[in-house]
């Protein structure tokens, strides 16, 4: 029942509209010291259209997974890396659409997702990562317990084995 | 996996950025792992693939890794 909650955020509807997250990647041929204005440039566009800003992360550079294909005018542009970046935000439903047309037409994005979320912050802390771990190598550690006394029956055995060599 | 992960460690809100959690679910070929390994519940599984299918489109993670 907890998760009840969460569906209910997902549809939330305030004055200033609904949470989208606005996940995209920006063309590796954009210059380092290039890419803090296109972020800013992006950040008015989602003011422009009556957004407001809840949290966002600079654009970083980062390879892909794999190899991405855009066509900016006629010419076929492979691309392996690219800046990642995102924005979450407060927006009315139909003016998203509204940017999701000037985002087509902008040549400096290679992608881009936009997608229904949450306010809070929803990247979860690292130690869950550790956790995991811990949880991992608890199996391991009884295998060790087991393979204790397993040396000492060995160790008669191959003293029998022994004996039974110098008998030989 | 027996328990659900996401329940066990309190996500609400399974994200297609948190790909070291994605990866998890993700077999070596990049596959999403089924819901009978993963043990999630139907709900979350749900949102797994979807959130992998984001961050695949996003080139976060592969289609199809070697």
């Amino acid at each position: 029942m907890k998760f009840m909650s969460v569906s209910e955020n997902k549809g939330e509807n305030t004055a200033e509209g609904r949470v989208y997250e606005l996940g995209y990647l920006l063309a590796p041929t954009i210059k380092e010291e290039e890419v803090p204005a296109v972020y800013g440039n992006l950040k008015e566009l989602i003011l422009s259209l009556g957004g407001e800003v809840i949290s966002d992360e600079m654009p970083r550079m980062m390879s892909l997974a794999y190899t991405m294909v855009k066509v900016v005018t006629n010419v076929r542009n492979k691309f392996n890396t690219a800046y990642f970046g995102w924005v979450k935000f407060y927006m009315k439903p139909e003016k998203v659409l509204e940017l999701k047309a000037k985002l087509d037409l902008d040549p400096e994005f290679v992608r881009f997702l936009i997608t229904k979320t949450v306010k809070e912050n929803t990247i979860a802390a690292k130690r869950f990562v550790r956790d995991d771990m811990s949880h991992r190598k608890a199996p391991a550690a009884k295998k060790d317990k087991d393979a204790g006394p397993a040396p000492e029956i060995n160790k008669e055995e191959i003293d029998k084995e022994i004996d039974a060599m110098v008998a030989v | 996996m027996k328990q659900d992960y996401f329940s066990v460690n309190n996500i609400k809100y399974i994200d297609y950025k948190d790909v070291e959690i994605l990866k998890k679910f993700l077999n070596p070929n990049g596959r999403i792992v089924s819901h009978k390994r993963t043990g999630l519940t139907a709900k979350n599984q749900r949102a797994l693939a979807m959130a992998v299918k984001h961050a695949r489109f996003l080139g976060l993670l592969p289609f199809v890794a070697k």
